[in-house]
């Protein structure tokens, strides 16, 4: 049985959570982005979680990693705006599918998620301390 | 002596479950992740036998549930996940004040226990 098992857990999310609030940071900066290095408009990024146990004994306790980065398939937006470098020939442009909104309550979620697991971390911290107070004074 | 054991056992369920509840929290976005818990009363429960010196006293025989994970059924959401986060917060708020009353109780007790060996 490891004892800090469950700091490792939280510190797992903790390094989830950020790595998925990286990706969003991404989709967001890149939501005018026509050209990428792979060539046509950015797509927008999404982390896979994915639970992995840590310890069986006496219960089984599960911390959390990132598997996959994967790349939304949704359709592109196209928007009419002739003055585009990269408008065709009728004038519209292939934008990239990210939807604002729905990055900023991603992102709220990641965040909420963050501070949660930061909660946990302190409530486990106290503990310990607490347990090593037995028998002092 | 007694109740130095049950108190170590109260700690070690609090214990327990602030990891089973640190996971739940943990995976609150992880698809297809359920939340989980333990049967915290009846592991008590088991480890807290009463004392009887007739068979008429009340026991607790019968009480046979080991510290049970129960997983929970429920689907709230597309991703098949089903933890509610700000419940397992408070849940775990909840269980680390019982572990902290816990310590706080043994501690009292071992203050006792010096106190009469000081005499």
């Amino acid at each position: 049985m490891d004892t800090f098992a469950v700091l490792k857990i939280s510190a797992s999310a903790l390094d989830a959570q950020k790595k998925r609030m990286n990706v969003i940071a991404s989709n967001m900066a890149n939501v005018h982005s026509t050209r990428t290095e792979e060539g046509g408009p950015y797509r927008r990024k999404d982390v896979v979680f994915s639970s992995v146990l840590m310890e069986q004994n006496p219960a089984p306790l599960e911390g959390v990693r990132i598997v996959d980065i994967a790349t939304d398939n949704s359709p592109m937006k196209t928007v009419f705006d002739p003055g585009h470098p990269d408008a065709d020939k009728e004038g519209f442009v292939t934008m990239p599918n990210v939807n604002v909104i729905e990055e900023m309550v991603n992102m709220m979620m990641a965040l909420r998620a963050y501070e949660a697991s930061v909660s946990v971390f302190n409530i486990s911290k106290t503990m310990f301390m607490k347990t090593l107070e037995i028998g002092r004074q | 002596m007694d109740s130095f054991r049950s108190l170590e056992q109260l700690i070690r369920y609090t214990n327990i479950r602030h990891g089973i509840l640190a996971s739940n929290i943990a995976n609150a976005d992880t698809p297809n992740y359920k939340a989980k818990d333990i049967n915290f009363k009846l592991a008590l429960d088991n480890e807290l036998l009463l004392t009887t010196t007739s068979d008429k006293h009340m026991n607790n025989a019968g009480n046979n549930s080991t510290n049970e994970v129960i997983i929970k059924e429920a689907d709230n959401w597309e991703d098949k996940n089903n933890v509610e986060i700000d419940m397992e917060v408070a849940k775990m708020t909840e269980n680390a004040m019982l572990f902290q009353a816990g310590i706080s109780l043994l501690q009292s007790k071992i203050k006792m226990y010096k106190s009469a060996l000081r005499r």
